[in-house]
């Protein structure tokens, strides 16, 4: 089920928050078994073939846990039993999400004529990293005992499940453990809902507003310099507004249960470095490809040079996950590559005088800028060499169309860099504190005028007709 | 009630208030013409066939549906009605299946027209998604249910539509709309109903349409070998055309379908011939069956303009393999009003017997 749907937004979330409250005065667990129930609800809309498979992996990664959590076990034993734990979370994701590419590969190498067709579950990258992150910490003695309904609402949380954000195990389960959280608070579920409205106009009003300019570059036809442009400069929106969209009506949705949700977008194109850029794209997947895979990987602590083959290797991995394509790994590599210059610079690049603070920083914005679309050819192309076609066309200043349409892609594309550059994000306009668990505690006086009120009803209204019958959100493949 | 409440009471009301003053304003000005003919404003009408038929099938007179693809998007309803004598509705759709056909034509038969023009080929036939999962087929506005009334009155595709033909009253936007149209940011710009997807009468035709066009697809087919045969399953496109075309023909026995096959270029045979041989009697085949199939049916007639030496075989007439210039389609009408190129019940294979002895013996001269 889509949250940008109308079955979703009118029959779904409030038969979901109904149940929540009233069964809330029944008691502590009786609320969380009806948003488990809920999710797995939700889930089964478009995927009920993979709701066994969800469940065994709750099951599996709960009984493993229990076992690192509360059996005194020999180190040794330990380890192989978080290894096995780990290995059978990746044997499922690798199985679903890598077993076709390696099939195609070894075809493409050994002409071994496997074919293999396999339905690729949505949402398993992020319940099973979800989850990874949890035996890691249970391992390393971090994880307190959970009850199990609390542990399978952890992972099945609707809001979350299919496109993340990715959430920690430390952040969520004492959340649902309390019982303030299973009273319905009207300003939560007003600033939940503002949140869900914002969320739900990024997606049906500007990603799939823009969405027909990304064609100019990556349809059918090969592209001039300024279609090739507009293209990808169309997807680099397309992305961030689908993406941070999704993420936003995420928050707003768990608002309104009374659960905050981590931020996942802080504004990253106004990221003045690549690794300004990854503290603010995707923040819950930089964190757990941080926490659990670079610092484990030895991170920074063995030297610069195995600090920067940590990071290509961190980051090619990354690139994989979002896709079991040689595109997603380029992408991943490529941002691996700016990474390491990045740091590169930052430890031996000239010190910036001063007075050319200001013009350094909008250079380094624009460069960094037009690094992230470089890479999101690759991220968008269907293959390596039409990737490298389309960036061979933007490299090409030879070939113009410059029609009407690419006029007006052109001004359109220009109204959404503004919007990203200029325009506060939805936490700033919310005044949205995660840590803090609270929303809209400090508002500015304009956002205290009833017309701020209404102004975010009509981005809701908008938003609801703005929703499409075919409009998938890009990241369900990931 | 605590404030906070109110405030979200305020908000939701608010919500609900401009999305029914939408609903309204679409209802109102009905963009599409799916509720009565444009009676405030001048109709205007969109080259998306797919939604804009759905609308047409509606607000047109018409005793005759002209259908097919890409291949006759672009005939105007004038010549049909002149060279026919009859009343027409163009709901020719480009890239559309045997199964979108079938549910577009059966929307329009519900209107009682006397007669069906089809011009198919066996492209149409190949396997494809159910129409409620063809991403731009807008199926729920054809059987104007609930949700497909629901989906137009609440759609900010539609609210755009409404607001900027209310907006063109104002001759300063007027200007800003004819530009957003040509930035195809507004979709129903056409003023002209017998206009709709067809060519400008200004336009160079043969700037459009020539033999070095025509010879470059040659020489793309010949390089990718796999798309001429792409889709082309012979058991599929049996079952698919005994659904569609039959299974429709033989509900309406009482219209006339005068079915026609448009005349490809010669060079898309002959390409089949050099790179995809199997397809080609795959075509030739499934020709035979089809043709028969039809003649067996009292309410049939066939035309087959694809051994028509005299268009298929000038190059200038075609922009790729199988697109025609509008000369061509001038031709097709008075041939089909002529009864030329007609399969006789007699001979039902003569056509492509004619065709395979043009194909075989074609060779395409090279450029000096």
């Amino acid at each position: 089920m889509l949250f940008n749907s109308y079955p979703f937004i009118f029959v779904f979330l409030p038969i979901a928050l109904a149940g929540y409250f009233l069964l809330g005065k029944a008691g502590n667990l009786a609320p969380i078994l009806w948003l488990a129930l809920a999710s797995l609800v939700f889930y089964s809309f478009s995927n009920w073939q993979f709701v066994p498979l969800l469940l065994a992996s709750v099951a599996f990664n709960y009984a493993v846990g229990l076992l690192l959590i509360a059996k005194r076990l020999h180190p040794g034993l330990r380890f192989a039993v978080l290894t096995v734990g780990v290995a059978g979370d990746l044997l499922v994701l690798g199985t679903f999400k890598y077993a076709g590419f390696l099939a195609a590969n070894l075809n493409a190498i050994f002409s071994t004529g496997i074919t293999l067709n396999i339905l690729l579950p949505v949402g398993i990258s992020f319940y099973t990293f979800t989850q990874i992150a949890f035996l890691v910490d249970a391992y390393r003695g971090n994880v307190g005992r959970y009850a199990l309904p609390h542990y399978a609402l952890f992972v099945t949380y609707f809001p979350h499940l299919i496109a993340g954000p990715i959430l920690h195990h430390r952040d969520m389960i004492p959340q649902f453990e309390r019982a303030k959280t299973k009273r319905p608070d009207a300003h939560l579920i007003l600033c939940g809902l503002i949140i869900f409205a914002i969320g739900l106009f990024k997606k049906t009003c500007l990603a799939d507003g823009i969405q027909p300019y990304v064609a100019m570059a990556f349809g059918p036809v090969t592209p001039t310099f300024d279609q090739a442009w507009i293209g990808a400069l169309a997807y680099t929106f397309q992305l961030y507004f689908d993406f941070s969209g999704y993420s936003d009506m995420a928050i707003g949705i768990s608002l309104m249960f009374g659960i905050f949700l981590p931020l996942n977008f802080n504004s990253p194109y106004k990221a003045t470095s690549i690794i300004d850029f990854w503290r603010r794209w995707h923040m819950t997947l930089s964190q757990f490809l941080r926490d659990y895979l670079y610092i484990p990987l030895g991170g920074n602590r063995r030297g610069t040079i195995l600090r920067y083959v940590n990071l290509m290797i961190t980051m090619a991995l990354g690139g994989l996950w979002h896709g079991a394509a040689w595109t997603f790994v380029a992408w991943g590599a490529l941002h691996g590559v700016y990474l390491c210059i990045n740091h590169a610079w930052n430890n031996f690049g000239p010190a910036i005088p001063p007075r050319f603070t200001r013009l350094a920083e909008i250079a380094a914005l624009i460069l960094t800028f037009l690094s992230v679309v470089v890479a999101w050819v690759f991220f968008r192309a269907d293959s390596l060499s039409s990737a490298l076609d389309i960036l061979s066309r933007m490299v090409h200043p030879t070939q113009f169309t410059w029609g009407y349409r690419e006029m007006f892609a052109t001004g359109i594309v220009g109204l959404y860099a503004l919007l990203c550059w200029i325009a506060p994000n939805t936490q700033a306009i919310m005044n949205y504190d995660h840590k803090g668990r609270t929303v809209s505690e400090k508002l500015a006086p304009w956002q205290r005028w009833p017309a701020f009120l209404y102004a975010a009803a009509a981005v809701l209204a908008l938003g609801v007709l703005g929703i499409q019958q075919h409009s998938e959100f890009i990241h369900f493949r990931f | 009630m605590s404030k906070p409440a109110k405030n979200l009471l305020r908000f939701l009301g608010a919500s609900v208030l401009i999305v029914l003053l939408a609903a309204a304003l679409n209802f109102i000005v009905d963009p599409l013409q799916l509720f009565r003919s444009a009676r405030f404003y001048p109709a205007v009408y969109s080259p998306d066939s797919r939604m804009q038929n759905a609308g047409l099938i509606r607000s047109q007179d018409f005793d005759t549906v002209f259908m097919g693809t890409s291949l006759a998007v672009h005939f105007r309803q004038s010549d049909i009605d002149r060279t026919l004598g009859v009343r027409s509705l163009k709901l020719a759709t480009a890239g559309s299946t045997s199964a979108e056909q079938n549910f577009i034509l059966d929307a329009a038969l519900r209107r009682r027209p006397k007669m069906i023009v089809w011009e198919m080929d066996e492209w149409i036939f190949r396997d494809a998604p159910d129409v409620d999962a063809e991403a731009y087929m807008p199926a729920d506005l054809y059987r104007m249910n609930a949700r497909g009334i629901a989906g137009y009155l609440l759609g900010l595709d539609t609210t755009r539509e409404s607001l900027w033909a209310l907006l063109r009253f104002f001759k300063p936007l007027e200007i800003v709309a004819h530009g957003l149209a040509a930035a195809q940011y507004l979709k129903f710009y056409e003023t002209r109903v017998n206009e709709i997807n067809a060519l400008p009468a200004s336009a160079d035709l043969a700037l459009f349409y020539n033999a070095s066009k025509t010879k470059v697809a040659y020489a793309y087919n010949l390089k990718n070998p796999s798309e001429i045969s792409a889709g082309y399953n012979y058991e599929a496109m049996l079952r698919n055309f005994e659904r569609d075309a039959i299974g429709l023909i033989e509900k309406n026995p009482n219209v006339e379908f005068r079915i026609y096959f448009p005349p490809y270029s010669i060079l898309q045979f002959v390409a089949m011939r050099e790179i995809a041989p199997d397809t080609l009697q795959l075509v030739y085949k499934f020709s035979a069956y089809v043709i028969d199939r039809l003649l067996s049916l009292p309410n049939v007639t066939v035309s087959d303009f694809r051994d028509a030496q005299d268009i298929t075989h000038d190059l200038d007439n075609y922009l790729d393999l199988v697109h025609h210039s509008p000369v061509v389609d001038l031709k097709v009408l008075a041939g089909l009003a002529a009864g030329e190129h007609a399969v006789s019940r007699e001979a039902p294979l003569a056509s492509i017997k004619r065709l395979q002895s043009q194909v075989d013996a074609y060779r395409l001269k090279r450029e000096r």
